[in-house]
């Protein structure tokens, strides 16, 4: 999968829980989830569901604490992806 | 130190689905798990500890000056109030009422003053006002800014002061909270 179609599926996953849909709109890999797109906290584990569901991998604790960014979430279903 | 956080139990209701397949236990420890599904409300009592666990992240992480990071799960609270993260033990008060829960936490005995509003836009001016009140300054010169790790920061005349602070927003409800000298 290229780094084009995961971004665009890790749009799909986040859009129902943007509160800012300029921050949405101006999306890029430096996109924060909670500053930029004003994603509720309690939405963001809504986030990382989705995220295993969609990509078939499982996030622990570890990789979740870093999935605040668009960025740091590429990275984190990436590298799941890679030792699946 | 000190932190709070407000959950407007309306909007929770619409925003999340706590019992959402796998919700529940990417948040909480085995041990709060348990109390929350033998509480007599769970819903209540999710909402408790969720807003104990992020009143904490902000103190802690004012506390240490910690970047941003997604680990509600590495809080571990008791029924008593306490929060555990890190070695470190706060304290925690709620306030539970049939709108909204509300949170404090603090990590030694420091006093403090808080207010919750219904209407977000009286909460600035009203804290601005709070802070000159206690350092016997006019309000005009007071600000707040957030800092690179979005923690607020007071600034009394364009000069960082180390007020502790903390704001949270929720729906319809908004509450501050200052620790004072």
């Amino acid at each position: 999968m290229t780094k084009e179609e995961l971004l665009s599926k890790l749009k799909i996953i986040i859009t129902p829980y943007v509160q800012n849909q300029e921050g949405l709109k101006n999306l890029t890999e430096n996109t924060d989830f909670i500053k930029d797109l004003e994603i509720n906290s309690a939405n963001l584990v809504d986030v990382v569901l989705d995220v295993e569901d969609e990509f078939d991998i499982e996030i622990d604790n570890e990789a979740m604490e870093k999935m605040l960014t668009v960025k740091a979430s590429i990275e984190v279903i990436e590298h799941k992806l890679a030792v699946k | 130190m000190i932190g709070n956080d407000i959950v407007d139990l309306a909007l929770s209701r619409t925003e999340s689905n706590w019992k959402r397949k796998g919700w529940v236990q990417k948040i909480f420890t085995a041990i709060e798990q348990h109390y929350i599904f033998e509480a007599d409300h769970p819903e209540i009592q999710v909402w408790k500890f969720w807003s104990m666990k992020e009143a904490v992240y902000k103190a802690h992480q004012r506390r240490f000056g910690h970047p941003p990071k997604y680990n509600p799960k590495d809080f571990n609270c008791t029924l008593g109030g306490e929060v555990m993260i890190d070695k470190c033990v706060y304290k925690t008060s709620t306030i539970i009422t049939e709108k909204y829960i509300y949170s404090i936490a603090k990590a030694s005995n420091i006093e403090y003053d808080t207010q919750i509003f219904d209407e977000t836009l009286r909460m600035h001016p009203l804290l601005l006002q709070k802070i000159a009140e206690n350092y016997k300054i006019d309000s005009s010169i007071v600000t707040i800014k957030k800092d690179g790790n979005g923690i607020p920061m007071v600034r009394i005349d364009q000069k960082a002061e180390d007020i502790p602070i903390s704001i949270t927003h929720h729906g319809q409800y908004s509450a501050f909270v200052i620790g004072l000298e």
